[in-house]
């Protein structure tokens, strides 16, 4: 059968369809949104069979915690040595390779060590593809460093902590912490990578402040918007304006909504600290998020003409991509047209 | 051992746990098989990716099968264990996350089902193993009518088996193919993914027709 006679069972059966929803990649969503640009008509039952997917979840949601995460870990590489002390010649045993070496003799509690030091460079491995910016200021000056839209930076604090700071965003510090506090102010998205010490580092969004040892997290929080507080690794606490606190565990994100009433979530990493690593994420975003996302983005302006369908939402995920080719793929699916003039993008729907 | 080697053997681990870093990079666009293939041969760097790739899934799975977490950790951490002994003898895998999802759930079997009791027996016992939510994002929700067909649905999935939940959630929750589906529910054939999965779909459907027809 042909997909254009498809109907709703034939989609939520298809496993092609099905991996476009969960796990869309460069070919799949190729593939999918020329097809829709080519059956628009089909848009409103794609669109239900996607929710139908999506709908279905797991109902036990228990995360797999860091702890557990290092804990399994280093029981497996323990099993592992004690296995070839009792059986020298495994097969393992006459591998070669320098890697090999390593993991045979090296102690467990030496394993457990780097361990730590792994963590640390998971978290900052992103940090590496970054140039370092050096800070040269006179003494307890504050730091003032932003980005205009189309613009993202990452910036090295005095104690070692690296701060990806996104587009249209700005981040205040002093040149050197104090002997018992670390505070940068923040408005805008940044994602922080804190270094583990005594000195608590506080986050001051607004009337918020979000306070951590060491951890890694993003704060997000646009002029007329929530503040949103999503935790990576670490915990984090948050003292809302109403003076109650609220801790946060990993893989958490905390809303404060601009009047002070707050929830807490789950959240997609790629969807909120995707931009880090130059993820452009659309999920299921609305015209508005869509065109206030673009803007960021690439520092263009755009404007919209005519008639938008007010349910119309876009999901799609970039990597490094032009904005043209973005432009492309959102009309490709929608039918709308798009115009660049330098700066300036023209959204118009014909329909 | 003297100081000297000691530290020089710190150095080496960390420019090694720093080719870590480096490996996501490597393997992230290799096809599971060339990365299996390196595991096997011994690379710690691709143990070290599927590790880093599947434990989370691994667990949340298992936790749809166990409510004794620390059970789960000790049947995740038997599984790799096993699978780092066995290196060098390994068979071909296609996709590492199914055939991981079945030696989990066969390792869950068979530490809590001494009686050896048969996969179907075993289920009977346990009816809320795989349950499922199914819940729309709050944007939907403001539609008229929408929260009521939200229950009917979940009721429609109540009544699935258990293995049919299983599946269901293969498909849907973790995106698996039915090829995938088929390894990691221990099926000899990818027809059976299909059936279950299509057996599944019909009872629902049959149930929200006679539900709807009820009301009428």
């Amino acid at each position: 059968m042909k997909y254009k006679d498809y109907d709703i069972a034939h989609f939520i059966t298809d496993e092609f369809f099905i991996q476009w929803i969960k796990n869309p990649t460069e070919n799949n969503s190729h593939f999918w949104e020329k097809w829709m640009g080519q059956h628009p008509e089909k848009r409103p039952l794609v669109t239900e069979a996607a929710n139908l997917i999506r709908s279905v979840k797991y109902a036990d949601n228990t995360e797999f915690t860091d702890r557990m995460y290092v804990e399994t870990f280093e029981n497996i590489l323990k099993a592992d040595n004690h296995f070839r002390q009792l059986n020298p010649i495994s097969p393992i045993k006459t591998s070669t390779t320098p890697t090999k070496k390593v993991n045979s003799f090296f102690p467990v509690r030496g394993i457990a060590a780097s361990l730590l030091v792994l963590f640390c460079l998971w978290a900052q491995y992103e940090a590496f593809n970054y140039k370092s910016e050096s800070v040269e200021i006179p003494e307890i000056a504050m730091i003032t460093r932003s980005n205009p839209a189309g613009q993202k930076s990452s910036i090295d604090l005095p104690d070692g902590s690296r701060i990806h700071l996104n587009a249209n965003s700005e981040i205040e510090f002093p040149q050197e912490f104090s002997n018992d506090i670390r505070l940068v102010s923040l408005t805008g998205e940044a994602f922080f990578e804190i270094e583990k010490e005594n000195r608590p580092f506080i986050v001051q969004s607004g009337e918020t402040k979000i306070q951590v040892l060491g951890t890694s997290f993003n704060v997000k929080k646009m002029e007329n918007e929530s503040l949103y507080v999503a935790l990576v690794t670490g915990k984090v606490s948050v003292d809302t304006q109403d003076g109650s606190q609220m801790t946060l565990d990993p893989n958490e994100m905390l809303v404060i909504e601009e009047g002070g009433k707050f929830q807490k979530t789950g959240f997609d990493p790629k969807e909120v600290i995707g931009w880090k690593d130059n993820y452009l994420v659309f999920k299921t975003s609305s015209l508005p998020e869509v065109r206030r996302k673009l803007e960021q983005w690439y520092g263009v302006n755009i404007e919209l003409k005519g008639h938008f369908d007010e349910n119309w939402t876009y999901s799609g995920i970039y990597k490094d991509e032009m904005l043209e080719n973005v432009l492309r793929g959102i009309c490709l699916t929608s039918g709308m047209k798009y115009k660049i003039n330098k700066k300036q993008i023209i959204l118009t729907n014909p329909k | 051992m003297n100081h000297n080697p000691k530290l020089q053997n710190i150095e080496h681990s960390t420019s090694y746990l720093l080719r870590h870093s480096e490996s996501i990079k490597v393997y992230e666009s290799k096809p599971d098989v060339d990365i299996w293939n390196a595991f096997n041969k011994g690379d710690e760097i691709a143990f070290n990716y599927i590790y880093r790739m599947y434990v989370k899934v691994l667990f949340k799975y298992g936790c749809q099968m166990s409510r004794d977490h620390n059970h789960i950790q000790d049947c995740i951490q038997n599984i790799f264990i096993d699978l780092r002994r066995k290196r060098g003898q390994l068979n071909e895998v296609q996709s590492i996350k199914a055939y991981l999802f079945k030696i989990l759930y066969r390792e869950l079997i068979r530490k809590s089902n001494k009686s050896k009791e048969t996969v179907h027996q075993y289920h009977e016992k346990i009816p809320d193993n795989f349950s499922i939510e199914f819940s729309q994002e709050t944007k939907l929700i403001q539609q008229e009518n929408a929260q009521e067909k939200i229950e009917r649905i979940q009721g429609a999935i109540n009544k699935l088996t258990c293995r049919q939940r299983q599946a269901i959630l293969l498909f849907y929750e973790e995106g698996m193919t039915y090829k995938e589906i088929s390894v990691a529910m221990d099926f000899s054939e990818v027809k059976s993914a299909r059936k279950v999965i299509y057996r599944a779909l019909d009872t629902m459907k049959a149930l929200l027709q006679a539900k709807s027809e009820n009301e009428v």
